[in-house]
């Protein structure tokens, strides 16, 4: 037989296996007929040489076996009537069936959720050509490696120039926001995400426009020119192709768009809407002692040039930069890091941790489903031994024990997929806006690959244990044992122990990992901010359209300078006292950081007449936050000492500052500071007088105490500065007390009244975007919850079970023992030791574990240590106590045990 | 059965039933019996090893089978050689041969105290 051929008899033999065991049967009948005939013609009588024939020939059942073995379908049909049989036995015990695939889903689908996101973030590529050679080189203060900045102007030029590893070197400004007009009249702005590209950049990336071209060398070095992104085009332009060569009107001037970027694309700031050419030179003049350091470089490695590589050549050309530009460069180093690792890294750390989290919940499962497994062997050890009495060897046992359990795993894979596909389109649909790639989150073939080895891994692996069980003991033995004896599946009652000690080691890591979680969140929200969020809404007007500022040539350190016209200090405190008169507006101030809004301006500061320290990380600095009167009065921040700023404070009258308590006690730490005066390091600023000492206030909730902090009137600013100072400035929020709901239609009629030109954007609850602030935070800590009540529940399913089951075990020896006498407190002891031996076992290791293991969320922690005694102590107590209540309550059917009928059933 | 039976080697036992088969088509037990018969009763066929023997040799594709009926015209599977089993009935049988009298002149000469 040639092998197409025997592949086709075996299939066939699958569809025929009866026949073919019949016709094995009746070759088998004849063999023995003439055997019998053979003895009868040696002279015995017919029934005694029939037994004979039959003696000699043995077992017939195990040469059918044998003969369909080789005949028939082999393993091939074996599989499938093991299948048969698994599905029988499935269906015959529905409970333990559901029981068992509900739990293992549950476990399943919450990894393949977890994968899902792994997948689609940390493998899969970004979508640009050859992505995994896009790189960003950062700068980093020597002292702080791990902070990661844009560097200065002087980083890129010389990195761009000197580099050989490199096949292009761009820089980029990833965060800018501009108002864009949909022509060069100015008609229907509004206010966009941009960001600043150098002309490498279209090399480094290599997405090319879907529409038209990135700005080249052809065009004017003194214009702008702008791509658009695709939303933008369709929004603003509907579409139309005529969008090229189109000039819009930018708060910066005149602007040509030259292309239009496909949908999708993107570069660290999913929100950018425009990318401008720019021009990067050294800077000339002065070195300023703040240098802005605002260029991020993005570069594209030569083919096969490792990370390695590419950093050493960065820290040589590191060097060379403080050689060159000692002033701005000392103190910092460059690091290189894949572009992918710079998407990824905010998140990266939480999923691997969630996927570990898991994993954890997905081996609690299976100690489950193997318990389950176990005690459910007990019943089959009789059906085994027979088959194994009748000559299925170990290997046909242990094989059909695997198959029943990979096809429980299976089941289980199935319906764990359509939680996880459930579960994610709920991610998809409410999970964080900001999540990076939020979009490209989908379940594809790797992720199925994932699932269906985590099935069949499990079903491995927990079918295993039990039929190494089965298979290692004299089966024989089974047959002869009665219910009666004491000892019956004593090994595999400590099997199943083992499984309780590992689940709830395993329960208590998470629900102490999660416990950190929530207990950093309960201490956050305790944080004081230091002033009453209730009631404040806050709104922004951007002034910064050109028409309020204009250029002044540089600054001595090399950047634009732009002079502030004089009307808008006014206008905006006339918006500000028409807003008054707004319904439910109980008081309006004006800032340029909201409170808790993000990230406020540093500024470096001195004593009056002493020089400010040479170097920035030497030097004192503050968070600046430029206001308007009744800023204080508005957040109701309290004044500590002196005076607030008030409507007094302006451009002709000596320049005031107001101080926080931070900063007095660490720059003033034996004086009383009112009366100083303290220079900040901005252009043409005078030595302010202190004349007040304000509360501290939280600008972040992730802090826990406040920074030094100042507060200058916006009248006395300076009126001319750098631009990137100024653009910062010229976007006005108007924080605003109310009573009530705010009438939104009637504030934007009152700024229009006042400057019809003027939109009001962004109108936000302080206690909103507070809140969005620990967003991440909540869904760790509520994912990591989720996951330990999972696994806390099924450490309780465990215990139950065990602890039923050895109840009902030994029952006659209770029954005996109630009968000699015991009473319920005896009784219980009884019962309960073991399963108290486990608890405290298992919550011992898993306090042991998670001492060790707690570290790896360190950065999520906020207030408290790793090894917080409070929370670690919570977790166990209630572990402990429900772990105690699923010892008890089986514990208690012993007692209602009526010794007559536990004896009587033997 | 006064005479003491020899069992047989791994391997052996599949030339016999080969080299029986030689002779012409035959179901199970007459091949048992006649490898019985022709070895002066020495040799006694478990059918507990000729039937797997048989199926496994008939996998190989030494042998094929097809229904047939018996002297007393009742039903049985008569197996018969291939091509190939026949070729490998010769090369089996030298090869047995080869050994036998390989070992029957070691044997031999060690007796004689060589």
């Amino acid at each position: 037989m040639n092998v197409p051929s025997r592949i086709w008899t075996r299939v066939k033999a699958v569809f025929t296996g009866r026949a073919i065991h019949r016709e094995i049967d009746e070759e088998m009948r004849l063999h023995l007929d003439l055997l019998a005939e053979e003895y009868a013609h040696d002279g015995m009588t017919a029934e005694e040489a029939s037994r004979k024939a039959r003696r000699r020939f043995g077992n017939t059942l195990l040469m059918r076996e044998r003969g369909l073995d080789v005949r028939g379908a082999g393993l091939l049909g074996d599989l499938i009537r093991d299948l048969a049989y698994g599905l029988r036995v499935l269906r015959r015990n529905p409970w333990f069936t559901a029981v068992a695939v509900l739990t293992l889903a549950i476990a399943i689908g919450a990894n393949t959720v977890i994968f899902s996101l792994v997948n689609s973030l940390l493998l899969r590529a970004l979508p640009y050509p050859n992505a995994d050679r896009l790189v960003v080189i950062w700068s980093t203060p020597r002292n702080h490696p791990e902070q990661k900045f844009p560097g200065t102007s002087g980083a890129y030029v010389l990195l761009r120039d000197n580099s050989r590893l490199f096949e292009a070197i761009g820089a980029a400004r990833l965060y800018e926001a501009f108002t864009v007009a949909e022509n060069s009249n100015g008609a229907n702005w509004e206010r966009v995400q941009a960001q600043w590209f150098t002309q490498e950049m279209a090399a480094v990336l290599g997405t090319r426009p879907m529409l038209g071209r990135w700005p080249n060398d052809g065009d004017d070095i003194n214009d702008l020119f702008i791509v658009i992104s695709y939303g933008l085009w369709q929004r603003k332009f509907a579409g139309s192709p005529d969008v090229l060569g189109k000039k819009v009107l930018l708060d910066l001037g005149v602007a040509t768009v030259t292309g239009v970027m496909p949908p999708g694309f993107e570069v660290l700031n999913p929100d950018a809407e425009i990318w401008i050419r720019q021009t990067v030179t050294l800077p000339h003049g002065p070195v300023p002692r703040s240098p802005n350091r605002i260029f991020t470089a993005i570069g594209r490695l030569k083919p096969s040039v490792t990370l390695e590589q590419a950093q050493s050549e960065a820290n040589a050309i590191a060097m060379q930069l403080v050689e060159q530009l000692p002033e701005v460069q000392r103190g910092w180093d460059m690091k290189v890091e894949s572009l992918q690792d710079v998407y990824v890294g905010r998140i990266r750390k939480s999923l691997l941790i969630f996927q570990g989290a898991v994993l954890f919940v997905l081996v609690i499962a299976c100690a489950n489903v193997a318990g389950l497994l176990l005690a459910q062997g007990v019943a089959r050890r009789k059906e085994l031994a027979i088959r194994s009495a009748i000559g299925s060897n170990r290997w046909r046992i242990v094989r059909q024990l695997m198959v029943e359990t990979v096809l429980l795993a299976l089941m289980a894979g199935l319906v764990g997929l359509m939680f996880a596909s459930a579960g994610l389109r709920a991610f998809i649909q409410f999970g964080p806006p900001d999540f990076p790639r939020l979009s490209e989150i989908s379940m594809d073939v790797r992720v199925f690959g994932f699932a269906l080895l985590v099935s069949l891994v499990t079903g491995f692996v927990f079918g295993l244990m039990p039929s190494m069980q089965v298979s290692r003991r004299d089966l024989m033995a089974a047959l002869r044992e009665t219910s009666r004896s004491a000892t019956l599946g004593s090994q595999r009652q400590r099997l199943r122990s083992v499984f309780v000690v590992l689940q709830i080691s395993l329960a208590v890591v998470l629900l102490i990992g999660s416990g950190l979680m929530v207990r950093s969140l309960l201490l956050l929200n305790m944080a004081q901010v230091g002033f009453t969020p209730q009631g404040l809404v806050t709104l922004q007007i951007p002034f910064s359209r050109s028409v309020y500022y204009k250029g002044a040539g540089n600054t001595p350190a090399g950047g634009l300078m732009v002079e502030f016209d004089s009307r808008l200090s006014k206008l905006t405190e006339l918006i500000r006292d028409r807003l008054k008169g707004v319904p439910a507006v109980e008081s309006v101030t004006v800032a340029i950081t909201p409170p808790l809004g993000g990230m406020p301006r540093r500024i470096t500061f001195g004593r009056e007449n002493t020089p400010i320290a040479p170097s920035e990380h030497e030097a004192w600095t503050a968070e600046w936050y430029p206001v308007t009167p009744d800023y204080f009065e508005t957040l109701k921040i309290p004044l500590m000492r002196g005076r607030t700023i008030g409507a007094g404070d302006t451009s002709s009258r000596r320049a005031v500052i107001v101080i926080n308590s931070a900063l007095a006690r660490q720059f003033f730490p034996n004086d009383d500071p009112i009366g100083r005066r303290i220079q900040l390091d901005l252009l043409d600023d005078q030595p302010r007088e202190i004349i007040g000492v304000a509360g501290d206030v939280l600008q972040n909730r992730y802090d826990i105490s406040a920074q030094p902090q100042v507060y200058v009137p916006q009248d006395q600013l300076p009126w001319r500065m750098d631009l990137n100072i100024a653009r910062q400035v010229l976007v006005k929020t108007f924080i605003i007390r109310t009573s009530g709901a705010l009438p939104i239609a009637a504030v934007q009629a009152a700024v229009r009244e006042i400057d019809p030109t003027a939109a009001i954007s962004s109108v936000r609850t302080v206690e909103e975007y507070a809140g969005a602030q620990l967003q991440d935070l909540r869904q760790s800590a509520a994912l990591l919850t989720m996951f330990g009540t999972i696994s806390a529940l099924l450490c309780v399913i465990g215990i139950f079970g065990i602890m039923a089951h050895a109840v009902m075990q030994r029952r006659n020896e209770i029954g005996i023992r109630i009968a000699l006498g015991a009473s319920a407190a005896n009784v219980l002891r009884l019962v309960l030791r073991h399963g108290l031996l486990l608890v405290t076992m298992g919550l011992g290791f898993g306090v042991a574990a998670a001492l060790v293991i707690t570290r790896v969320i360190q950065t999520f922690l906020w207030g408290i240590t790793p090894t917080d005694p409070v929370t670690f102590m919570v977790v166990t107590v209630a572990l402990a106590a429900l772990a105690l209540i699923a010892c008890y309550v089986p514990a208690r059917r012993a007692l209602r045990i009526d010794p007559i009928i536990a004896l009587r059933i033997e | 059965m006064a005479m003491k039976e020899i069992d047989l080697l791994q391997g052996t036992l599949d030339l016999l039933v080969l080299k029986t088969l030689g002779a012409g088509p035959m179901h199970g037990y007459r091949i048992a019996s006649k490898i019985h018969q022709l070895s002066a009763d020495v040799l006694r066929i478990e059918e507990g090893s000729l039937y797997p023997a048989l199926y496994r040799m008939e996998q190989k594709g030494l042998i094929e089978s097809e229904w047939g009926l018996t002297d007393t015209a009742r039903r049985a599977r008569f197996y018969k050689l291939t091509r190939k089993g026949r070729r490998e009935m010769q090369k089996e049988t030298e090869s047995w041969v080869r050994l036998s009298t390989a070992v029957a002149r070691v044997l031999k000469a060690l007796e004689q105290g060589a």
